[in-house]
């Protein structure tokens, strides 16, 4: 008997932290007498940031090492999972294993009656809005929490590590038991809140508890995944000489008029997307000129569309952008698809506005990386069209 | 001189010669530069190749030659001229030896991915430590597994000939591969012979302009040229490589085809040449140089009544596999002649014997098969060291030990 276990996290960010739960699977699956072994891999070579990677960790009680190698080891990904550990819940809206090959359902290797475990604060309802179908019954678990950067050394330690063990151990012992888990971590760190922190993550995910927070999900939960896979060419149909195709030239003004490669979107690295208040924009251009990844689009009217599938979220635009609340960086989560954010507002501004200051709410959340000045949430109103206002009031509330 | 080296055998060459001169093996080559209409040239000197950049940069101060001959800060960067001017339709040429040519090597490994065909020419020098100009030919032999096009000259006629005959097999649209043109330090590069130089015309009639079509980078074809890829790729490049190489042997068949047509019958045969194995029982194999004491000594011991015979490798990549199989299954012992070395390898053999044992695997008539290194750094390798090498393979077909399977040729012992 094989388990598997995957880590899908956000690449740099959480890099640490997903290596540090794979080699701790090991040393508890190890000191419970089963086989053991870990590794990951990038997502793209070199692992950049915020791009879905992915860590493993499998444990047998029969096989012998080298059996459970030749099984798990050695290859890009893993053809099933028994529990899926998602440490931030927008990758929820899918991922981009490797080579950019199609946007992945978060719960593609997760097989029948197996476990997918996601960090969040929502409720399972509104992360299944998401979540691609599967034709048979799976669990999910969703561990209270926020998306964690306690992996980076500069970031504090908020023992999601911990948690993380404790979930696991919940929601197949198998794998590890929550009692080999606390006796590890005590022996390790002679700290006995992380210990506790594991057997708190524990009760939280068990049968029992209240609310129950491990979801039954069924073949009718979830979304139609339409994201298309892209079908690689066979060596006699690729051109030689390790050409490919450039973008082809050309440009149109209007949404998604620049030309750009569609066998590299990057859309699935984003955690926050630029929510544009056109009715605020001076069209000062600097969004249009400073995005690394080229995703604006001039519009005949002067103003700067997005192009959402190729944004990776690095939240330049929303720095550079001199009129406050003009851009603003708004938690993917709140956005159900990539439509052309001009195109909405310009077919009802005040819908437009009144449910992005709805979705921008308490939601907004702050990567150290994009601004570095913490979290700052502001009340949302409503602005009449095209009218500009420099600074509005902002009410500052600690999250 | 040599076989190939007599006079053509048909009287079809009025006017595709135009005149005679006197040249070492590099000014030959830089004629053939010349005749090939070549368009960039990137030089970076080192001995013993440096000749051939002298040649050209005079031909083009002369007057006598156009082409934009740049010259780079070092090999690597040379190498790369050359690689980018290929890969936008130019005809390019570079050059090296030695350790120079090994300084380049990033830029020679992806010359052969991009499947571009420039020409290089390696005047063979022995890899230092310790400071040595000789010829030793593991600098070329780097480029094997690459997927580069390589063949070795013995003569400034057939240095001159093969610039004509490289660029026309790397450049043909089924091919597309780099090609290394290796000729042995000092003893070619630096051996001056009466060659005999074709017209324009006539070199223009064999040789039809570059053209690399699809494939030209250029804003009116967009393309990118190796971007960086994931593991989902590279499999499939290095297969269509492979498959190139495999085209490349029918296209040399009928370069030379092309070529004795034009020229007259210069070549008896694309790969390698025979010389006197008609009813052989004991064989030399090598490359370079060496094919002219081991032919002068199997003429001297036919005189003597033993049946050898001399088999010179011309094209070591691609490999002429089923033809010198079928050519070397016939005799009783081969002795394979390796100026280079590969230490380490299995029976510490050089590099050349690994093929050739390895290509004769399969053969249902495997011969005795002994190795010779020597040469090593441009030492000699005479006539009487050929005598003895013919003596010492003929006695291992009456042997069933691997005794004497190995012998350093000139060695002091």
């Amino acid at each position: 008997m094989i388990k598997r276990v995957e880590v899908q996290y956000r690449g740099i960010f959480q890099k640490n932290l997903a290596k540090k739960i794979g080699s701790d699977i090991v040393m508890i699956a190890s000191r419970m007498g089963q086989k053991a072994f870990s590794n990951g891999r990038y997502s793209d070579s070199p692992e950049r940031n915020g791009i879905p990677c992915k860590y493993f960790a499998f444990v047998s009680p029969d096989l012998s090492e080298e059996e459970l190698e030749a099984e798990c080891g050695a290859k890009l990904e893993i053809d099933e999972a028994d529990v899926s550990v998602v440490l931030d819940d927008t990758m929820c809206k899918g991922v981009e294993p490797w080579g950019w090959h199609g946007v992945r359902a978060i719960n593609e290797r997760v097989t029948k009656d197996a476990c997918l475990v996601v960090i969040s604060k929502r409720p399972h309802e509104e992360l299944l809005q998401f979540i691609g179908k599967k034709p048979y019954n799976y669990r999910l678990a969703v561990l209270d929490g926020n998306a964690s950067l306690a992996g980076l050394w500069v970031n504090k330690d908020d023992m999601t590590h911990e948690h993380v063990l404790g979930a696991i151990a919940a929601v197949d012992p198998a794998i590890i038991s929550i009692e080999a888990v606390e006796a590890y971590l005590l022996a390790k760190t002679k700290d006995k809140k992380r210990a506790e922190a594991a057997r708190a993550a524990y009760n939280s995910l068990r049968q029992e508890a209240k609310p129950p927070r491990v979801k039954n999900v069924t073949p009718k939960e979830g979304i139609v995944w339409t994201h298309e896979i892209p079908i690689l060419p066979k060596w006699h149909e690729m051109r030689e000489g390790a050409v490919v195709p450039a973008v082809p030239r050309g440009f149109q003004m209007g949404p998604r008029g620049q030309s750009r490669n569609t066998g590299f979107k990057r859309g699935t690295t984003k955690t926050q997307r630029p929510a544009v208040r056109f009715d605020l924009c001076t069209k000062c251009t600097l969004c249009w000129a400073e995005c690394p990844d080229e995703c604006f689009d001039p519009t005949t009217d002067g103003y700067y569309d997005i192009d959402y599938q190729y944004c990776v979220g690095c939240g330049k635009c929303a720095e550079v952008c001199p009129v406050k609340e003009c851009i603003v960086m708004v938690d993917e989560l709140q956005f159900h698809d990539d439509n052309s954010p001009w195109e909405d507002w310009k077919k009802d501004p005040k819908t437009y506005i009144t449910s992005l200051e709805a979705k921008k709410g308490k939601d907004r959340v702050s990567y150290p990386v994009v601004t570095g000045k913490g979290i700052v949430v502001t009340k949302g109103e409503v602005m009449p069209e095209g009218k500009i206002v420099p600074v509005r009031k902002t009410e500052e509330v600690e999250v | 001189m040599t076989v190939t080296m007599e006079k053509p055998k048909t009287g079809k060459t009025d006017g595709v010669y135009e005149r005679e001169d006197l040249l070492n093996g590099c000014q030959a080559v830089a004629q053939g530069v010349c005749l090939a209409d070549v368009d960039v040239i990137a030089a970076y000197p080192i001995r013993p190749y440096t000749e051939v950049m002298d040649a050209l940069s005079k031909l083009i101060a002369d007057g006598a030659f156009d082409a934009e001959y740049i010259i780079a800060d070092s090999e690597h960067s040379q190498f790369e001229i050359v690689k980018h001017a290929s890969s936008v339709n130019a005809r390019a040429f570079g050059g090296s030896s030695g350790t120079g040519w090994m300084y380049g090597m990033e830029a020679l490994t992806v010359t052969a991915t991009d499947r571009l065909p420039p020409m290089f020419v390696v005047g063979n020098r022995a890899l230092d430590d310790p400071g040595a100009f000789g010829v030793e030919h593991n600098d070329a032999m780097a480029v094997r597994d690459l997927g580069w096009l390589l063949c070795w000259v013995t003569t400034p006629q057939e240095a001159l000939e093969h610039v004509l005959i490289g660029y026309r097999v790397a450049e043909d649209k089924t091919v597309r591969m780099p090609m290394a043109l290796a000729m042995d330090g000092a003893f070619l590069t630096h051996s001056q012979h009466m060659v005999k130089i074709p017209s324009l015309a006539a070199a223009k009639k064999f040789l039809p302009p570059y053209d690399l079509a699809e494939r030209r980078l250029h804003p009116d074809n967009p393309i990118s040229v190796a971007p960086q890829v994931n593991e989902d790729w590279v499999m499939e490049i290095r297969r269509q490589n492979w498959e190139a190489a495999k085209r490349a042997r029918g296209v040399i068949k009928e370069a030379y085809k092309e070529f004795n047509a034009i020229f007259g019958e210069r070549y008896t045969s694309p790969y390698f040449d025979e010389y006197m194995c008609d009813d052989a029982e004991t064989v030399l194999i090598g490359v370079g140089t060496v094919a002219a004491p081991g032919r002068t000594a199997a003429k001297r011991l036919r005189e003597k009544g033993q049946k050898v015979g001399y088999v010179n490798l011309r094209w070591f990549r691609p490999f002429p596999t089923e033809e010198l199989r079928a050519c070397l299954s016939r005799f009783k012992s081969v002795g394979v002649i390796d100026r280079d070395f590969a230490h380490g390898s299995p029976d510490n053999c050089g590099i050349l014997m690994h093929e050739v044992r390895s290509c004769l695997y399969p053969a249902k008539n495997r011969p005795a098969i002994v190795n010779f290194i020597g040469g090593l750094g441009g030492r000699d390798l005479s006539i009487a060291d050929a005598q003895k090498m013919y003596d010492i393979t003929a006695q291992a077909a009456k042997k069933d030990s691997m005794d004497g399977f190995i012998t350093w040729i000139g060695l002091r012992e």
